[in-house]
This record gives C-alpha cells, sequence and structure tokens, in this order.
C-alpha cells in the first residue's frame, strides 16, 4: 500500500482543516512554540555575537592587552611602548594603540546621563575596519568632536550629526554617526573620536577617576605584513615581551574574539537560561501538539476505528498522525518564522543588540519544531494503536 | 447440530457457504476473570441469504459478529470465512480478510471531514482501483438514491442518507459478506424500512450474504433466516414466519 499517493483522499489534511478555527487555533499554539524558541534563541546569540561586534572590527591580525583584561569589561590598560618594542619584530606591519574609555553622556533631550564606550584612536592609524568611520576621519579633527552610533539605546537621545551635548561634563559636537550596537562593556551605546579629544575629556577626571595618558594603551592592534603568520607572530612576540601583557591572535579558537565569546559563555548564565527556556520551549511545543493530534483521534475514536475494522493497517494510521504532524510543522513555523522576524528587529532597535536571523539559525530552529512535531505524533499515535475494531460495535 | 435449517446445509464443506462455524467457543478475560461468553457454537451460512441475529442483550451476538468479522483472535473451535480459516490468526493475518468483509454499524462513523464520496472512496482505496476510485464511489451512492449528495458532507446529510453513505461504504467493493450491527437503531421507522430495503435489494442482485444483529422487530420480515442466541448458545434457528409465531 502506498501511503502518501496524490490519487489518495488526503485524510491527515482534510481531518486537520476541517475545522477551521480549530485549525487556526492548532496553528496558532505551534506557532507560538517556535516563537518562544527564536525569542530565547536569539537573545541568547544576541547577547553573545554583540559582545564581539567591536572586537570584529579591530583591523589587525594579532592583538596586545594587559595580562589582566581577562574580558572587554576590566579596565586594564597596558604600557604603549609595548607597541613600539612589537614594531620591530619581523612580520610586523604596523602597531595602533586604541584607548577606551566609559564616560558619562548628557542626552540632550531630558539632560539625564548615560554610561557610554568611547573608542579613540590616532587618526593616523586606520584602527577600525569600519569604512563609514574611515570616511569621516576629517571632521574627528577638530576639537570636541566624536562620532556617535546610531544603533545606541534610546536612552542617550537623538543620535544625529549635528547634536551638541556633554561627555564627561565637558561639551561634544556630534560630527557624524556609525553603526556598531551595544554589549554589556559598551554600556548604553558607543562614540569614536580622535586620541587628542580622548585626553580632552579623560586625562584630568578628577580624584575618584582613573586620569588617562597616551602611556597607556587598552587594545593593541598590530597589523602583520601579508606573508606572515599570526600564531608564529604571537609566539615570537609573547616570547620576548614582558609578562604584563597578552599577545593573542585576533581570529582562531585561541584568539581574541573567541576568547571574549567564551568568556561571557562561561562565566554567565545566559547560556544555561536561555538554553533551559529553549528547552522547555521545545517541551511545551510537544504537549502543545500532542494535545492537538490526541484531540483528533479521540475525536475520531470510532471512525479509525471502523478504519481498522475495514482492513487497514496501524500503519496507515500511523501514517495519518505523522503527516498531521508534520503540516502542523511546516505550517506552524512560518508564522512562527515571520512573528519572531518582527520581533527580532523591535528587540534590536529596542536593546541595540545585535540579532541575528542567519539561514543556519533558522533551519536548526526549523528542525527542531519538525522533531518537536515528530514525537508529539510518535506519543499519539499509541491511542491509534489502541484502538480496537471490535470496541466500535455494539458496545 | 440440533435446528432442522441447519441440517439441511450441513455438507462436509461446499463452496457456497459463506461462512463456516463449528464448535466454536470463545471467552473475555484470562486466567481468574476467564469468562465465556461463546459455548459450542456451530453454524453455516450459506451464500447470499440474509441472516438476522437476535437475542438478549449480553447474550453474545455482537460478540459473534466480531469474530466472524476478524476483529478478534480466536483460539478454540473452526471459523471459515469465505472457506479461510480464522481460528488461530494473528492481529496481522486478520487484516486481509477484513477486506473481504462490509461493516455496517449501529453509528454511521462517517469522517465528518470528508465528503460522501470521500468516505466512500477509502475503502475503494483498499483495492487497487485506485484511478477510477471516484466512478465507483459515485455509482455505488446513485444505487442507495444519493446520487444529488455524493459532495455532500455528512452534516448536511439527514441520519439516513448518513447510514445509506455507511452502507454504500460498506458494499462499494463487492464483499461477498455484510456484517451489520443494529444498522437501524438510531434511525425512524420510515428510513429503518428505506435502508434495510435498499440493503435487501442490492444483496439479492450481488448475492452476498448478510448477517445482521437487530433488536428491531420492524425489519425481521427481510431475513430469509431467524437465529436467536440465549447466554451465549444458539436457541433456535428459523425463518421470520415460525419466529414470529414463537415467540
Amino acid at each position: 500500500m502506498a501511503f502518501f499517493s496524490f490519487k489518495r483522499v488526503p485524510l491527515a489534511w482534510l481531518n486537520l482543516t476541517h475545522d477551521r478555527k480549530k485549525f487556526a487555533t492548532s496553528l496558532g499554539g505551534v506557532a507560538f512554540a517556535v516563537l518562544l524558541m527564536f525569542v530565547f534563541t536569539g537573545f541568547m546569540n544576541a547577547l553573545y555575537d554583540s559582545q564581539v561586534q567591536v572586537l570584529n572590527r579591530l583591523n589587525g591580525e594579532v592583538i596586545v592587552i594587559n595580562r589582566l583584561k581577562n574580558n572587554m569589561f576590566v579596565p586594564r590598560s597596558f604600557a604603549r611602548r609595548r607597541l613600539y618594542q612589537v614594531r620591530a619584530f619581523d612580520g610586523v606591519a604596523d602597531a595602533y594603540p586604541l584607548y577606551i574609555s566609559d564616560g558619562n553622556w548628557k542626552n540632550p533631550e531630558t539632560k539625564k546621563s548615560f554610561a557610554v564606550r568611547t573608542l579613540a584612536f590616532n587618526l593616523g592609524d586606520p584602527v577600525l575596519d569600519m569604512p563609514e568611520v574611515n570616511e569621516q576621519i576629517s571632521a574627528l579633527q577638530l576639537p570636541n568632536t566624536a562620532l556617535i552610533d546610531t544603533r545606541a539605546r534610546a536612552e542617550i537621545g537623538p543620535t544625529d550629526a549635528g547634536i551638541v551635548s556633554e561627555l564627561a561634563e565637558r561639551e561634544l559636537k556630534i560630527v557624524g554617526t556609525f553603526e556598531l550596537g551595544t554589549d554589556f562593556a559598551a554600556g548604553n551605546g558607543n562614540l569614536i573620536m580622535s586620541d587628542i579629544n580622548f585626553l580632552r575629556y579623560f586625562a584630568n577626571r578628577g580624584p575618584e577617576e582613573v586620569n588617562r595618558s597616551f602611556a597607556t594603551a587598552d587594545v593593541g592592534v598590530v597589523k602583520l605584513t601579508a606573508d606572515a603568520s599570526p600564531e608564529k607572530v604571537v609566539t615570537a612576540l609573547q616570547q620576548a615581551l614582558p609578562n604584563d601583557v597578552l599577545v593573542l591572535t585576533k581570529e582562531g579558537p585561541n584568539g581574541f574574539v573567541n576568547r571574549e565569546r567564551t568568556y561571557w559563555q562561561e562565566n554567565t548564565s545566559i547560556g544555561f537560561v536561555f538554553t533551559l527556556l529553549t528547552t522547555m520551549s521545545f517541551f511545551v511545543g510537544i504537549i502543545l501538539v500532542y494535545q492537538i493530534l490526541y484531540t483528533d483521534v479521540a475525536d475520531h475514536w470510532a471512525e479509525y476505528a471502523t478504519l481498522k475494522a475495514m482492513g487497514y493497517s496501524n500503519l496507515y494510521l500511523l501514517g495519518v498522525v505523522l503527516q498531521e504532524s508534520i503540516f502542523l510543522s511546516v505550517l506552524g513555523f512560518i508564522p512562527g518564522c515571520i512573528i519572531s522576524y518582527l520581533l527580532y528587529t523591535g528587540a534590536a532597535n529596542a536593546t541595540g543588540l545585535f540579532f541575528q536571523m542567519t539561514s543556519e539559525r533558522v533551519v536548526n530552529l526549523f528542525l527542531a519544531t519538525f522533531v518537536m512535531c515528530l514525537v508529539s505524533g510518535a506519543i499519539a499515535v499509541r491511542k491509534v494503536q489502541a484502538t480496537d475494531p471490535a470496541e466500535v460495535f455494539g458496545g | 447440530m440440533v435446528s432442522p435449517a441447519a441440517e439441511i446445509s450441513t455438507t462436509p464443506f461446499a463452496p457456497e457457504l459463506a461462512i463456516k462455524i463449528e464448535h466454536l467457543n470463545f471467552y473475555f478475560g484470562e486466567g481468574e476473570l476467564k469468562k465465556q461468553v461463546l459455548f459450542d457454537i456451530s453454524l453455516d451460512l450459506p451464500q447470499g441469504q440474509i441472516v438476522i441475529l437476535t437475542g438478549p442483550s449480553g447474550s453474545g451476538k455482537t460478540t459473534l459478529l466480531t469474530l466472524i468479522g476478524a476483529l478478534r483472535t480466536l483460539k478454540e473451535g473452526s471459523l471459515q470465512v469465505l472457506g479461510q480459516e480464522v481460528v488461530g490468526l494473528s492481529n496481522r493475518a486478520l487484516i486481509p480478510i477484513r477486506r473481504n468483509i462490509g461493516f455496517i454499524f449501529q453509528a454511521h462513523n462517517l469522517f465528518e471531514s470528508l465528503t460522501a464520496s470521500q468516505n466512500v472512496e477509502m475503502s475503494v482505496e483498499l483495492t487497487s482501483h485506485l484511478s477510477d476510485k471516484q466512478q465507483r464511489a459515485a455509482d455505488m451512492l446513485s444505487k442507495l438514491g444519493l446520487g444529488d449528495r455524493i459532495h455532500y458532507k455528512p452534516n448536511a446529510l439527514s441520519g439516513g442518507q448518513k447510514q445509506r453513505v455507511a452502507i454504500a461504504r460498506a458494499m462499494v467493493n463487492h464483499p461477498k459478506i455484510i456484517l451489520a450491527d443494529e444498522p437501524t437503531a438510531a434511525l425512524d421507522k420510515a428510513s429503518g424500512r428505506d435502508v434495510v430495503n435498499l440493503m435487501r435489494h442490492l444483496c439479492e442482485t450481488e448475492g452476498t450474504t448478510v448477517l445482521m444483529v437487530t433488536h428491531d422487530n420492524r425489519i425481521l420480515d427481510v431475513a430469509d433466516r431467524i437465529i436467536n442466541l440465549v447466554d451465549g448458545r444458539l436457541e433456535s434457528d428459523s425463518n421470520p414466519e415460525t419466529y414470529k409465531q414463537s415467540h
């Protein structure tokens, strides 16, 4: 017997869609479970992805940092002269300091202050691999100017060129914008300025703050010559330089970017919490779909038993229930995915976090949905198998 | 074998027999709870006969019907359906036997989501006639006077019409045997009569054997033969006239 022949009466489909209202509710249930899974994995990935956004934009193959800076949140800097030492090594084309400091930015509209992160560098150094920033370098040469992150959180106010407000209680003029987004270390958003302007804001902040100077840098970005191997340079640098600095490749499994991601994965409960929530949504989905399928089998108990009496095998009925579960998984996934996409966009705008719906993640969640429906189908099928055709008689 | 009617057909095995039962015993439950419901039943049903099985509640008549329908596994005695021994067969081996039998239930048991035609087609799909299944379904529905209701869903049909769709489903593959369990119980007098007459007409033209369990005294006259079952034993086996006189 061919169970999926197109000539057959599509019993699974007709049973599922017969009651439009019930069908819509069923799809809503599946879509809701899909939505939950998307939201939870979305937040988890957004939190991780966001942490490494700045690191990914660093224009170098090797990174030098203070050994104590085990994540971007630690405000430890290292002696800038280490970068001069680095420049002397074979394979190193150049080494640029990046200065990072937190400062309070005053929302020009509400006059309330919010912590933002300032990234600063010598305007002659191509420290960031961000074309939109590099195009606006000349504007940053003026005193008290900066670029602002358009994906900063809404609290810090409008993010447009021309705005004048205060950073660390000094006037600052916004001369342009860029797109980056927030992470844990960034606070509410990012500013980019020249190293000279950086000193204007952070060199003399008073007794309770760290006073910055050009003697220390936060991240050293090392540009290699085209033929140099990052791993070999890292080994050579680490051996020669004092132990106050740590030298890492930027990419790779032990690289700077991965180290940051791993830090947040291992030292926060983000992963645990969101994986737990995703798993719970998965099981909620199983229960929902099981209820739908079980109700269908229970409602049509006598009809299914009649089919058995007519000579249909358990295998056919199993096929009907599994087909129903497949229809539910596919048709419930589509609205769930679309609503999730809208929600991702909304959440990205509201939080400045980096919500990515990559095709890989969509496929993974579709597979999860599919498995979810199959598991429910497999449980519901037991009810059909237990159906005794002899019981339809009389009773 | 005591009844005179049965004696007529007591040949060793005649091919014209649709059902041949010899010394059949059947039990419900296991171990301590084991309870015998059918005692030493022996019965021959020739092809083309319309037989009504009657008796008080709990007499085992529905059980006998499900046994003949190959819906339960059997261990004792002999039960041949269309020449094939059913006793000793596993659940899986019973499935192909069911396909030679048409079942009609007290409730119509039609899928609400399928049209009359599709409900009947579900039956045709058990055979290899997939390509002309719609034609077959339509023909059978027309014979039952539902030619203009082929694409109606059960919701839009009356009780009698639904039962006629169920009959069409049972008969569309031209089974040699029809088993019916109180087919008129849910119907009013006129539609009940209507349904039985149609069944009788179709079975006569196709030579189908019908075994019908019923309490409905109004339809006894359609039968060629009435078998009375009491407490799991064959009590009497007669024609409708004799039966009416004695009851």
